[in-house]
C-alpha cells in the first residue's frame, strides 16, 4: 500500500496525461503572450514599440515598410547580423574548433568579427534606407537594435581575440577559462541588462516624443538629466521612493516574510503550508482586482468593509481611508504581495537547516530565541542577502500597484515613486505629450541606483565570505 | 546522575518509535543502547534529552520527574553522528556555545573553552571553522562542546559511525577514558557492538521499540535470553538450528539427522524430551578436526567456504542442509569440499524454545 504511494508520487506523469498538460501550457503561452505580441507587431502601435526591446522595435519597422525590395534587404542584412553574432559566441565560448592552432584560430576570430561588421552595417545602411523612403522616424529605433546587435558582436570578437591572444600565457588563460565556465549567465546579462540600459541611456540623451516623432530625433545631450535634477518636485519623488522601498520592504518584504516562514516552519506541515498558500493569494491575483479589493476594504460607508466594521463598534461617519492615509494603504497594498516571496524563501531555508543542528542547539542551553538568534538567522543570511537586494531592486522599480491605488496622489506627488513618474512621463499621456527621452533619463537614473544599491549589498553582507572556498581546485 | 526510564513510549500516529522501556542507569554508569536500525535508539534517547515528548511513561533524573523541563534546562551534552557543528561559528565559539549560553563571564569562559580543547587535542585549532577541520577533528570539538559545561548526563549519538576503521579504534578508547575519568553518566546510542561490548558497563539491546535485554556485555554474551539476543550479540554471530533433545540412558543429547551434541544435564533438563528445540552455538564454540572420522559424537560435514579473517579461519561447513560457522586455526589447510568432522563444546550450548522463543537455560 505505501510502496505504492510512493511509486505514483514519484512517477512521472504518465505519457497520455503529459502531452494534454504541455499542450495546454503551449495554448496558454500562445493565449497570453505570443498572440497580444503579434498584434502589438502588426498594429505597429510606436508608443509599445518603445517599450519593448530594441530589436522587436526593428521588427516593427520592417513591418510599417511598404518598399517590397527594400523590405527583403534589410530584413536579410537584419537577420544575419544576430545569426554572425551566434555563431561567433558559439565558436568563441564553446571552443568549436580545438585542434586548430592559435594562429588559425585567431584568424577565424578575426572573420567572424569583420563579417558581423559588415553585417551590423547592412542592417545600418538598410534602416536609413527604410527611414528615408518612408519618411518616418524609425530611425531612433532602427539605431536601437543596430545598437543592440553592434554591441553583442564587439563583444564576442573581443572575446575571441583576448582568448588567442593569451593562448600562450597560461595564467591569464585560466581566468579566461573561470568566464568561460560563466558565458552563458554573462550571455543572459548582457541581452536583457546591459544592452537594453545602453539603449535607454541613448534615448534619454535624445528629444524624442510624442510632439516631434515625425521629425528625425536630435541629441541633446544632458538636457534631460539638468531638467529632472531641477524638476521642484524632484526631492519629494525622491524622498517617496526611499520612503516606500524602506518601509514596504522592512515590514513586510522581509520583516513580515521573516516572521511568517518562522511561525510556519514551527507549526504542522500542513498547517503551515495552507497558511502559506493563503498567503500567496495576493500575488495571483490580478493586479486590477486586487486594487479594486482594497478600495472596496477601504470605502466609505455603507460601502467599506473596514467602516461596516466600525460601524458596529459604534464609530460612525468615518471617510474614504486611502486618501486619509495614503501611505498606509500604499505599503500595506505592496507588502501583502511582497510578503510571499521572502516567506517562500525562508521557509524553505528554515527547513533545508540539519535537524541535528536545531537539536543540539537546544541541548546545549538554547531557547527558542536564542535558537533563532544564534543558529536560525545566521544560516538564513544568505536568503536573506537575496531577499533583501532582490526586492530592493524590484520595489525601486514597481509602481503598478501605485499607479492603480492613488495614481500618485492624492494631491500633487503624494504617493509618487520614482518609477511611477518614469512611466508617466514616457508613456502617460500628459496633455497629449509622452516625453519618451525625457523618462528614458529618470528611469536610466533608477538603473544606476539600483546597481550602485546591490554593490553595497554584497559589501554589506560580505559577499565573499558567503561562498565557500571550492573543494575542488582548479588546476 | 541517575536516570530511570519508566515504561517510557513514543508514537506518532500508528508508528511506535519506542514501545514500554523501562530500566534505570547509575550514577556514572556508561549505558549502551544497541539494536538494528530503526530499532528505536535515537528515538529514546531524543526523549532523555527532551527533543521528543513521551507519549508515555516518565523519565527521572535523580528523583526528579523531568518530562516536562525544556531541553535546555537539563544540564545535558550531546554528541552526534553528523557532529552537528555550527558551520558559521569558529571552533572556539562552537565550544564555547554552551557557556555563552548560561551567560558565564568571558574569562572563564575562554579559560574553560581552552582547556577542554586541549584535553580533546585540537587546542591549535580554535580558530578555524568546522568545514576546515577533518572528520576526526571534528567530532572531536563536538566532544568537547559537549563537555565544556560539565553537564550531568552525556549523550552519543552513534558519534563514531562516520570515522573511519583506525580513528574509531582510537576515539572509542579516547572517549571511554574521558567517561571514566569524569565519571559522567552516560548514555551510548550505537547499532556496532563491538562498540558497545568495549565501552559499556551495560548493554540495552532494543528491536522493535521495545527493551529485549539489559544486561553487562559479558552476561548478555554467555547467556543470552532471547533468540534475537543470541543472534544479535556476537560476531561471527551464534549458529541457531533446529534441534530435537533425548535421552539416551544416563546420557543427554541434542541431535538432528548426522548431528549429535552431548548436553550436560543440568544444561539440558528443561529441554528434555522435547521434539522441537532452538540449540545455538557459537563460532568459537566447535572444534574442527580435518578428515572424517569414525566416532558419532559431533557431526560431520565438507568445507563450504573458508573466509581468513587474520587471527583466524572463518570456516562455513555444510552438513547436509545446515551451514554452520566455525572458527578454525588459520594454519589448518583447509579447502573447499575438504570433509571435516565438527565437535560441539556440550557446556557452552544455548537453548531455546522457538514458540516463546526464550532461553530455556536463562529464563
Ligand atoms: N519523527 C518521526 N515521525 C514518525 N516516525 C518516526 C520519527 N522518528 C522516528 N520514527 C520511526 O521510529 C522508529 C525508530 O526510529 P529511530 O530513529 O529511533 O531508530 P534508530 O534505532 O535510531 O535507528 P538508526 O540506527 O538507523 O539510527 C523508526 O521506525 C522510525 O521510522
Ligand atoms: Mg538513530
Amino acid at each position: 500500500m505505501s510502496t505504492n504511494l510512493t511509486e505514483s508520487a514519484t512517477q512521472p506523469l504518465g505519457a497520455g496525461r503529459g502531452r494534454w498538460l504541455l499542450l495546454a501550457a503551449g495554448l496558454v503561452l500562445v493565449g497570453c503572450f505570443i498572440l497580444p505580441w503579434l498584434s502589438f507587431v502588426i498594429t505597429a502601435d510606436q508608443r509599445v514599440a518603445l517599450s519593448l526591446t530594441g530589436l522587436q522595435a526593428a521588427t516593427i519597422g520592417l513591418v510599417e515598410t511598404t518598399d517590397g525590395g527594400l523590405l527583403y534587404r534589410s530584413s536579410f542584412w537584419l537577420f544575419l547580423a544576430p545569426l554572425a553574432g551566434v555563431v561567433g559566441l558559439a565558436l568563441g565560448a564553446l571552443n568549436l574548433f580545438p585542434g586548430r592552432s592559435a594562429p588559425w584560430q585567431g584568424l577565424l576570430a578575426l572573420f567572424i568579427s569583420v563579417a558581423s561588421a559588415v553585417a551590423v552595417w547592412g542592417a545600418f545602411a538598410a534602416s536609413q534606407e527604410v527611414a528615408q523612403k518612408e519618411k518616418v522616424a524609425v530611425e531612433a529605433q532602427w539605431g536601437l537594435s543596430v545598437a543592440f546587435i553592434a554591441l553583442l558582436l564587439l563583444l564576442v570578437g573581443a572575446l575571441i581575440l583576448l582568448r588567442e591572444a593569451s593562448s600562450q600565457k597560461p595564467a591569464f588563460r585560466a581566468a579566461l577559462d573561470a568566464l568561460n565556465f560563466m558565458t552563458p549567465g554573462t550571455v543572459l546579462v548582457i541581452v536583457f541588462f546591459f544592452l537594453p540600459a545602453i539603449i535607454l541611456f541613448i534615448l534619454s540623451l535624445t528629444d524624442l516624443s510624442s510632439a516631434n516623432f515625425s521629425e528625425p530625433w536630435t541629441y541633446v545631450g544632458f538636457d534631460n538629466y539638468k531638467r529632472m535634477f531641477s524638476d521642484r518636485f524632484f526631492p519629494k519623488i525622491l524622498r517617496n521612493t526611499f520612503q516606500y522601498v524602506a518601509l514596504t520592504l522592512l515590514f513586510f518584504n522581509v520583516g513580515l516574510a521573516l516572521l511568517l516562514a518562522l511561525l510556519t516552519a514551527h507549526v504542522s506541515r500542513r498547517v503551515g503550508f495552507l497558511f502559506r498558500l493563503l498567503w500567496l493569494l495576493p500575488r495571483i491575483t490580478p493586479s486590477v482586482v486586487y486594487i479594486v479589493m482594497w478600495q472596496r476594504i477601504a470605502q466609505q460607508p455603507p460601502y467599506g468593509i473596514l467602516n461596516q466594521f466600525l460601524g458596529w463598534l459604534g464609530v460612525e461617519n468615518q471617510p474614504y481611508w486611502i486618501p486619509e492615509a495614503p501611505w498606509v494603504f500604499v505599503v500595506l497594498v505592496n507588502g501583502f504581495v511582497g510578503a510571499s516571496f521572502g516567506m517562500i524563501i525562508f521557509t524553505s531555508a528554515i527547513e533545508a537547516i540539519p535537524a541535528d543542528l536545531i537539536i543540539a542547539a537546544k541541548v546545549d542551553g538554547a531557547g527558542d530565541l536564542a535558537l533563532i538568534r544564534d543558529i536560525t538567522l545566521p544560516l538564513l543570511r544568505w536568503p536573506l542577502l537575496f531577499v533583501v537586494t532582490y526586492q530592493t531592486l524590484s520595489l525601486l522599480v514597481s509602481f503598478e500597484y501605485i499607479l492603480l491605488l492613488t495614481n500618485g496622489g492624492p494631491g500633487l506627488f503624494t504617493t509618487e515613486v520614482w518609477a511611477l513618474t518614469a512611466y508617466k512621463r514616457a508613456l502617460q499621456t500628459y496633455f497629449g505629450s509622452n516625453q519618451w527621452a525625457y523618462g528614458a533619463a529618470w528611469g536610466f537614473v533608477l538603473v544606476l541606483i539600483g546597481a550602485i544599491l546591490s554593490v553595497i549589498y554584497l559589501r554589506v553582507f560580505r559577499f565573499n565570505d558567503l561562498v565557500q572556498e571550492p573543494k575542488i581546485d582548479v588546476l | 546522575m541517575r536516570v530511570e526510564l519508566n515504561e517510557l513510549t513514543k508514537r506518532w500516529g500508528n508508528v511506535t518509535g519506542a514501545d514500554n522501556i523501562t530500566l534505570d542507569i547509575r550514577s556514572g554508569e556508561f549505558v549502551a543502547f544497541l539494536g538494528p536500525s530503526g530499532c528505536g535508539k535515537t528515538t529514546t534517547l531524543l526523549m532523555v534529552a527532551g527533543i521528543y515528548k513521551p507519549t508515555a511513561g516518565e523519565i527521572r533524573f535523580d528523583d526528579r520527574v523531568v518530562n516536562q523541563v525544556a531541553p535546555k534546562d537539563r544540564n545535558i551534552g550531546m554528541v552526534f553522528q553528523s557532529y552537528a557543528l555550527y558551520p558559521h561559528m569558529s571552533v572556539r565559539q562552537n565550544i564555547g556555545y554552551p557557556l555563552k549560553l548560561k551567560k558565564s563571564p568571558a574569562s572563564e569562559m575562554e579559560q574553560r573553552v581552552q582547556r577542554v580543547a586541549d584535553m580533546m587535542g585540537i587546542g591549535h585549532l580554535l580558530d578555524r571553522r568546522p568545514a576546515q577541520l577533518s572528520g576526526g577533528q571534528q567530532q572531536r570539538v563536538a566532544l568537547g562542546r559537549a563537555l565544556v559545561k560539565e553537564p550531568s548526563l552525556l549523550l552519543f549519538d552513534e558519534p563514531l559511525s562516520n570515522l573511519d576503521a583506525r580513528l574509531r579504534l582510537t576515539m572509542r578508547s579516547e572517549i571511554k577514558r574521558l567517561q571514566l575519568d569524569l565519571g559522567i553518566t552516560s548514555i551510548y546510542v550505537t547499532h556496532d557492538q563491538v562498540e558497545a561490548m568495549t565501552m559499556a558497563d551495560r548493554i540495552a539491546v532494543m528491536q522493535e521499540g521495545k527493551l529485549q535485554a539489559y544486561a553487562p556485555p559479558n552476561e548478555l554474551y554467555e547467556r543470552p535470553r532471547t533468540i534475537f539476543i543470541a543472534g544479535f550479540v556476537g560476531n561471527p554471530p551464534m549458529n541457531l538450528f533446529d534441534v530435537q533433545v533425548l535421552r539416551e540412558g544416563e546420557r543427554l543429547l541434542a541431535r538432528r539427522q548426522n548431528l549429535e551434541i552431548e548436553l550436560p544435564p543440568e544444561r539440558g533438563g528443561r529441554a528434555a524430551g522435547k521434539e522441537e528445540i532452538i540449540a545455538g552455538v557459537r563460532p568459537e564454540d566447535i572444534s574442527l578436526i580435518p578428515g572424517a572420522a569414525g566416532s558419532s559424537e559431533g557431526a560431520q560435514g565438507e568445507v563450504f567456504v573458508v573466509e581468513p579473517l587474520g587471527r583466524d579461519n572463518l570456516v562455513d561447513v555444510r552438513i547436509d542442509d545446515l551451514h554452520l560457522f566455525v572458527l578454525a586455526d588459520p594454519r589448518q589447510p583447509l579447502k573447499i569440499g575438504d570433509p571435516v568432522r565438527l565437535h560441539f563444546d556440550g557446556d557452552k550450548v544455548q537453548l531455546f524454545d522457538p514458540e516463546t522463543e526464550l532461553s530455556l537455560l536463562w529464563t
